[in-house]
């Protein structure tokens, strides 16, 4: 008998390694397609010739290959830390959908329920309509403010659902929700005020990747890598709080901190997408869902695979964004909606393999 | 292995409406307490602040003299397990998983005693015989397979202490004996300290030695069967009128409760002037008395001695009874007054018991009743070796026959023997 638990183990991590290594790869397909297509159409060896750089000792293989100047600061300029932006944004919705939805215990939960997105697009919006042209470490003020809205928020709603010393997760849901709705209310208001900035804040709004650089990219990544690392150090807590509160508590998880911890750390990734890139939907909702679907609740594996997938998402979303309607763009939070609302509902009718929640 | 726990001055309340007020209590290491109470008495308060899962308005729980809120998370959960009330299940790890996170608590701080890991869960899942669900997805189990896959995570945690909150409310009667073996063997074998809030009070008295009544907030009784499950504890804290007697079997203390309305409810419906009467007792009679008892019939009963399951019967629901005094033949008198009962009965019946020089004298007895046209019944069956007078019984038995007795074998012949004959005069 014990043979066979072996048995059973080794397929389980042969599974999950065969998930990420083909996550990994599709990550580089999806940005190689990413790069190669676009409104400015560049042959396909071109392509080749500048993305991969002399030392790999390739570079004898596109001798003949004329490269322009122009093409060159498209794809290292243009398309690269588009995909760069669209690959962390991606990552971090995802996440950060991952664990809202383990911390609530309600698979509903995306990362934008409690409040970031909404408190994040009212700092955008006062940025824009106020015009500001701040620089602040490497941010313009449209992200700054946007981070520090979201931010903001995340901690206005933490503190608003204490009761006596602890933060119970329902409250804090509910929370989220009402200030959420508040928030969504001011924003609309200022819109209406907005006058002749309305286009620029309805398209920020709707999400979407465009004007990336990698002085943005390299901005993001100090707080996304943070918060990556926080929220894998807790997978196992994460696993345990599934459980139930007072039930990881009894295995000795310090709820009250892994809680306040997680928050943080998933608030942090929101904040950095949304800033950077507005309202973006379905990504954080979807993916997690689906990568349970494959390997089941265990946060050690759903983390990073939901962050590969998310990434790979987002970069094709990105893409066909751009390419559509070119040379114009679509906002890719459509494009993100209109995928994966129906794909969610796919999920709902199959929804005794959701791996989650189990109607009783 | 074992942990002293030590409650002071305890007052516990959700709203800051207390509960539990001023709870103290010492539990010595390996120890294995039950904790009583009627619902809502605040058990499973009392034993989720011990857990630390909710913080006490006053007092402090200290552990081997520590004091609980000294202690980390971690380190609480090495030291003291929680089996709780059966809870949902709706994520979808498989029993395995869900099992090794009993081990959480260890995993945090050194990587050394993984390999040991393993070994601890098999064990668990053997121990509470899960061992072949260990593939499941936990949401698919029955309520008793998900009981005892929380159990098994206990187990992991190697507790000193194992607090248990109703751990067989939704366990068959085989699994609650299990169950209650194995936290029994872990506290002979290893001096874990058990307390065990537990509705099944004849449970409780067949494995746990000492006891807490709560009721009104407060420690009503504390200490031995003998001391706790009395009549007066059980009205206090239960409300309800009962009985404690010992178990005929093991002897253990047992309480049954429901007297009062069992017997006033019965009573209305009962017709005084249809009395059937019972001679002997012994476990063969009681099985004629309560099916009697159950169709409604009143009764009487006699004679019996005083250790006699006829006469507890009798004395439960008020019945007429003759009482035998212990080791005595029956005298003239007894005679006397067991024909008066049977005169004014509607029936007599003499059940399956068995026949000895003493008490022969009631089949005499109902021989002379008989007489004056109170109509018998005999239960028949395997009468030769129910005889130990050498065949006098049997000659009685057959002039019983002769004066018109009606001879069955079960309790349901001689109902319907009895119905019938009722209509029989009605038509008459």
């Amino acid at each position: 008998m014990p043979h066979k638990g072996q048995d059973h183990k080794k397929i389980a991590k042969i599974k999950r390694g065969t998930l990420l290594i083909s996550l990994i790869l599709l990550l580089f397909v999806t940005t190689f397609m990413a790069v190669v297509l676009g409104a400015a159409s560049i042959p396909l060896k071109s392509a080749l010739a500048i993305l991969l750089p002399p030392f790999t000792g390739l570079d004898g293989l596109f001798k003949g290959v004329e490269i322009t100047e122009v093409q060159r600061g498209i794809i290292l300029q243009l398309r690269l830390p588009r995909v760069m932006q669209a690959a962390i944004v991606g990552a971090s919705l995802a996440v950060a959908g991952a664990v809202f939805q383990g911390l609530f215990r309600n698979p509903m939960a995306d990362p934008y329920v409690i409040g970031v997105s909404s408190g994040a697009a009212l700092g955008a919006v006062v940025a824009m309509l106020t015009g500001g042209t701040l620089f602040f470490a490497g941010f313009t003020a449209v992200p700054l403010f946007a981070f520090i809205g979201g931010v903001l928020t995340i901690t206005l709603v933490y503190y608003m659902s204490r009761v006596g010393k602890v933060v119970p997760v329902m409250t804090l849901l509910l929370a989220g929700i009402a200030v959420s709705a508040f928030l969504s209310a001011v924003v609309s208001l200022l819109t209406y005020f907005a006058g002749e900035k309305l286009d620029q804040v309805v398209f920020w709004m709707m999400g979407g990747v465009g004007g990336a650089s990698w002085a943005r990219v390299t901005a993001m990544l100090p707080y996304v890598i943070v918060g990556f690392c926080c929220i894998y150090y807790y997978a196992k807590e994460l696993n345990v709080l599934l459980l139930g509160e007072e039930t990881a508590r009894h295995l000795g998880v310090n709820t009250e901190r892994v809680k306040k911890i997680l928050l943080a750390a998933a608030s942090l990734l929101v904040a950095a997408a949304v800033s950077t890139s507005g309202i973006i939907g379905f990504v954080g909702l979807v993916v997690p869902h689906f990568i349970r679907m494959l390997v089941g609740p265990d946060h050690r594996i759903l983390l990073p695979a939901s962050s590969l997938l998310g990434a790979n998402l987002l970069i094709a979303a990105d893409t066909l964004a751009r390419n559509i309607i070119a040379p114009a763009e679509l906002p890719v939070g459509i494009i993100t909606a209109m995928v994966g609302a129906p794909m969610f509902i796919y999920l709902l009718k199959k929804r005794k393999k959701l791996r989650y929640f189990n109607t009783r | 292995m074992s942990l002293n726990l030590r409650v002071h001055g305890l007052s516990i309340g959700y709203d800051s409406l207390p509960i539990l007020d001023d709870m103290n209590f010492n539990l010595q290491g390996g120890e294995m307490v039950a904790l009583l109470g009627p619902n809502g008495a605040g058990k499973s308060t009392l034993l989720r602040c011990i857990s630390k899962a909710l913080e006490p308005i006053k007092g402090t729980v200290f552990f081997n003299g520590r004091e609980a809120g000294s202690l980390s998370a971690a380190e609480i959960a090495r030291q003291l397990a929680v089996v709780p009330q059966d809870t949902g299940v709706d994520f979808d790890f498989t029993v395995e998983e869900v099992i090794q996170m009993g081990r959480f608590p260890y995993d945090k701080g050194s990587r050394k005693n993984k390999t040991n890991n393993e070994s601890i869960v098999n064990s668990a899942m053997e121990i509470t015989g899960i061992f072949s669900l260990r593939h499941r997805s936990a949401a698919t189990l029955s309520g008793g397979e998900r009981q005892r896959m929380v159990f098994a995570r206990a187990l992991c945690q190697e507790p000193e202490l194992l607090l248990l909150d109703e751990p067989t409310a939704n366990l068959d009667i085989g699994y609650q004996w299990e169950l209650l073996d194995i936290v029994l063997r872990l506290n002979r074998e290893k001096r874990v300290t058990v307390i065990a809030a537990i509705h099944d009070l004849n449970l409780a008295t067949l494995f746990f030695r000492q006891f807490i009544l709560l009721a009104g907030g407060k420690v009503l009784a504390s200490g031995s069967a003998e001391e706790v499950l009395t009549e007066e504890n059980i009205l206090a804290s239960y409300g309800v009128q009962a009985s404690i007697f010992r178990h005929p079997l093991h002897g253990r203390l047992q309480v049954s409760v429901g007297k009062d309305s069992m017997s006033s409810m019965q009573k209305k419906v009962r017709d005084g002037e249809k009395r059937v009467h019972v001679i002997g007792g012994g476990q063969e009679a009681l099985s004629v008395l309560e099916a009697l008892w159950e169709k409604g019939y009143s009764l009487s009963l006699g004679p019996v001695s005083r250790e006699d399951s006829g006469y507890h019967f009798a004395h439960f629901f008020d019945i007429p009874v003759i009482e035998n005094p212990p080791f005595s033949s029956i005298s003239d008198e007894m005679c006397k007054e067991h024909l008066k009962l049977m005169q004014e009965s509607k029936w007599i019946v003499l059940p399956p018991i068995s026949f000895g020089e003493e008490n022969l004298r009631n089949l005499e007895t109902m021989a002379e009743a008989m007489a004056q046209g109170i109509p018998g019944i005999v239960f028949g069956e395997q009468a030769e070796e129910r005889d130990f007078t050498v065949g006098k019984a049997a000659s009685f038995l057959e002039r019983l026959k002769g004066q018109g007795a009606f001879f069955v074998n079960d309790s349901e012949e001689a109902l319907a023997c009895m119905k019938n004959n009722e209509i029989h005069k009605k038509t008459d």
